[in-house]
């Protein structure tokens, strides 16, 4: 098992998908023609108005057509074999791609009453359309955080097992950690990276010139400097991988720079998981790094650090 | 309205279907100058006389845009007439009647319809993650605010197996499913390919117990009834009247066609089981002045069994719900009564891609211009092509008579 596909909504189709969330099925229906549509569009396909409402539905419905796959059609998938890939019809009249659940193969037939179940996917509740059989009494299948159960280390962090898809699937989190502690930057550690570099522009060592000179009135830090300080602030990630050989650190997707560090600035960081991603390299996790000037909104980098782990 | 019969294939060439290319790897552009000249040798006819082109432009090696041009100058030739056709399985029955349309207009004389399906050799930089995305979705898009992205992938719903058996279910649950004629339908086709040099099932014979004990993919469909994907490439010329009668081989004359579209996936379909070849051939019988019944053969795009069995009913062979029993009733080998995919079809000569359907076309060309060896019909005058691009979405049909 490894990171599902999940809909990524547009302006037309967030009610749709926040409707589900909600643990309601709601499709657009037509104030001219009275019509229903299905997938959201932003006109009618019945007769081209742009008057679509949204409208809550009972999700009574029919089972249109069937398959059970026995070969998976992503791999991410292949824990669901067979999957019960179904085309059902609602009521309204609209047909709706999805997956049949908790019916046995054998009482599965075309025709048969359905009702929705909504199956939330993950903490934030971000939820898929299934369907059973109308007489079936589950209506919603539970997000089971593969986090929970597992055991934390004496920080309090939740030891993840690399090897544990689910679990590391589900670190990735559009929410941030608190802040770092926070680190001065002055220019003793500015002329000292200076040295190191060979990077000893005046706009990060000559203190006079930039005064007059400089558009921010003083000495900056070097973009690179500040960036190699993030080893030095501890943001507390809420979990530790374990179980890895080797963790490397494989690069960067994305290395920006922007806002400036003046001199005598306190910086401090903050992360989130952007994405976890199984590779034939080994398990990728690509963590969104921001150093921010303290109480300055802007961040002077961002960094989407990719981490890999064997 | 319609075509008036003054256009005709004259010359084809196809590269022999390859499970795993073992022909040196060429460009796109240099299979289309070597399938144009394969073709044109065929037809007896010079590169100077080409002035209209007909070209697959998605998954084109070396461009993405502008991809007709920069095979004329490839070609070195001039043109009167360029098109690029993005129909699936359908593209090849597509360029046909374009071509032929544009011939009887008048914009041009003569025009290569060429589908090249060879790998092409990648650059040292190239990136082929497009390639392999395009492998892992089966022609899904991904892209932001694709449907198919937000309302079909999160569900497992792609490639084409699932819908094909979807529709299959649905068929099953509205008139019933035969297994066994299912079967036939592959069995049958197994043997013509025996009868064709290069079909890639040549020498493999099949039974239906074969069919029927191989592995389910997506009930009801085995995995012998779904087409093997190889490496290959197809070209053909259409030319006018006045330049077919100089050429060498005898033309077939394309008398009819139709083409219907409005879904990609076939959940959308009015009536799943009703595809839309049922308006295009309606359109093609009724261009040529001709009925079902007046086909010597027919050649059907041949993905799935149920792609034929739906095109048999579609297209009047038969009426709707009776083609299982069409199929047990008739022989549908080049020997029998019906003669049906005569070079064994894609199932069993192999699917180069958007190249496959012409194999369709090819083989009814042949049979009309009487070279088709030791499958060669008794009678072949008029015979049926179907093209079916997605999942019964994109639907085409021809009709081709020997003049």
């Amino acid at each position: 098992m490894s990171v599902k596909p999940m809909p990524v909504a547009t302006a037309i189709s967030a009610p749709f998908w926040q409707a589900l969330n909600d643990g309601q099925l709601k499709i657009q229906q037509c104030q001219d023609c009275r019509n229903w549509v299905f997938y959201p569009r932003a006109h009618c396909t019945h007769c081209m108005s742009e008057r679509l409402s949204w409208q809550a539905v009972s999700g009574e419905a029919s089972l249109y057509t069937y398959t059970l796959t026995r070969v998976p059609t992503l791999p991410e998938l292949a824990d669901e074999l067979p999957q019960a890939l179904a085309v059902v019809e609602l009521k309204e009249g609209v047909r709706i791609n999805t997956t049949l659940t908790g019916i046995d193969e054998a009482d599965i037939y075309v025709g048969m009453k359905l009702k929705p179940v909504f199956d939330r996917r993950d903490a934030k509740g971000n939820t898929l359309l299934r369907f059973t059989a109308k007489d079936n009494t589950t209506s919603e299948l539970s997000y089971d955080n593969p986090l929970e159960a597992l055991p934390r280390n004496a920080k309090g962090q939740i030891q993840v097992p690399v090897s544990n898809l689910p679990a590391m699937a589900a670190l990735a989190d559009n929410t941030f950690t608190p802040w770092s502690d926070a680190v001065l930057v002055d220019q003793p550690l500015i002329d000292a990276f200076a040295a190191l570099s060979g990077d000893d522009y005046w706009i990060h060592t000559d203190a006079d010139k930039a005064a007059t000179d400089s558009p921010f009135g003083t000495t900056i830090a070097h973009g690179a400097l500040v960036q190699v300080l993030q080893s030095k602030m501890q943001f507390a990630l809420p979990f530790d991988i374990v179980g890895f050989k080797t963790m490397v650190n494989y690069g960067s997707n994305r290395l920006r720079f922007p806002a400036p560090v003046p001199v005598n600035s306190l910086i401090h960081a903050r992360a989130k998981v952007k994405a976890v991603q199984p590779t034939p390299k080994g398990m990728q996790l690509t963590l969104e790094v921001n150093i921010h000037v303290v109480d300055q909104d802007r961040p002077s980098v961002i960094n989407d650090l990719v981490i890999l782990y064997r | 309205m319609g075509l008036t019969g003054n256009a005709a294939i004259v010359g084809a060439a196809q590269y022999k279907p390859e499970k795993y290319q073992s022909a040196p790897q060429m460009f796109h552009l240099q299979q289309v100058a070597d399938l144009a000249r394969l073709a044109l040798r065929d037809a007896g006819m010079g590169i100077d006389e080409l002035d209209g082109l007909v070209i697959h432009g998605p998954q084109f090696h070396e461009a993405s845009i502008f991809v007709p041009a920069m095979a004329a100058e490839y070609l070195g030739i001039e043109l009167n007439f360029a098109e690029v056709v993005d129909l699936g399985g359908c593209t090849s029955v597509g360029m046909i009647w374009r071509a032929a349309a544009a011939i009887e207009m008048g914009l041009c004389e003569a025009v290569l319809c060429v589908i090249p399906a060879r790998m092409a050799p990648f650059g040292p930089d190239e990136d082929p993650a497009w390639m392999a995305q395009a492998m892992r979705y089966g022609g899904h898009s991904t892209a932001f605010g694709a449907p198919e992205a937000e309302f079909d992938l999160p569900y497992g719903h792609l490639g084409q197996n699932t819908g094909y058996a979807m529709i299959a279910q649905r068929y099953a649950a509205k008139y019933g499913y035969d297994p066994l004629s299912m079967a036939k339908i592959a069995v049958d086709q197994r043997f013509n390919a025996q009868g064709h040099p290069d079909a890639i099932f040549r020498g493999t014979e099949l039974t239906a117990e074969q069919v029927l004990a191989s592995k389910m993919v997506a009930d009801p469909l085995h995995v012998l009834e779904i087409v093997m994907p190889v490496a290959g490439g197809a070209a053909v010329i259409v030319t006018s009247k006045e330049k077919a009668a100089k050429a060498k081989q005898r033309p077939a004359f394309i008398t009819g066609f139709g083409e219907r579209l409005s879904y990609k996936s076939p959940s959308y379909a009015n009536e799943m089981t009703v595809t839309p070849l049922a308006q295009a051939a309606a359109k093609a019988f009724s261009m040529a002045g001709l009925t079902p019944g007046q086909m010597d053969a027919a050649q059907l795009y041949d993905c799935y069994t149920i792609t034929v069995l739906l095109s048999l009913e579609d297209a009047g062979f038969c009426p709707k719900g009776e083609g299982m029993r069409f199929i047990r009733e008739h022989n549908l080998t080049y020997k029998g009564d019906f003669p049906l995919n005569t070079h064994g079809g894609q199932l069993s000569f192999g699917q180069s891609a958007s190249a496959g359907g012409m194999s369709q076309v090819i083989e009814a060309f042949d049979q009309i211009s009487g070279r088709a060896g030791e499958r060669q019909l008794g009678r072949a005058d008029n015979i049926f092509v179907s093209g079916t691009g997605g999942v019964m979405s994109e639907q085409g049909a021809l009709i081709l008579q020997g003049g």
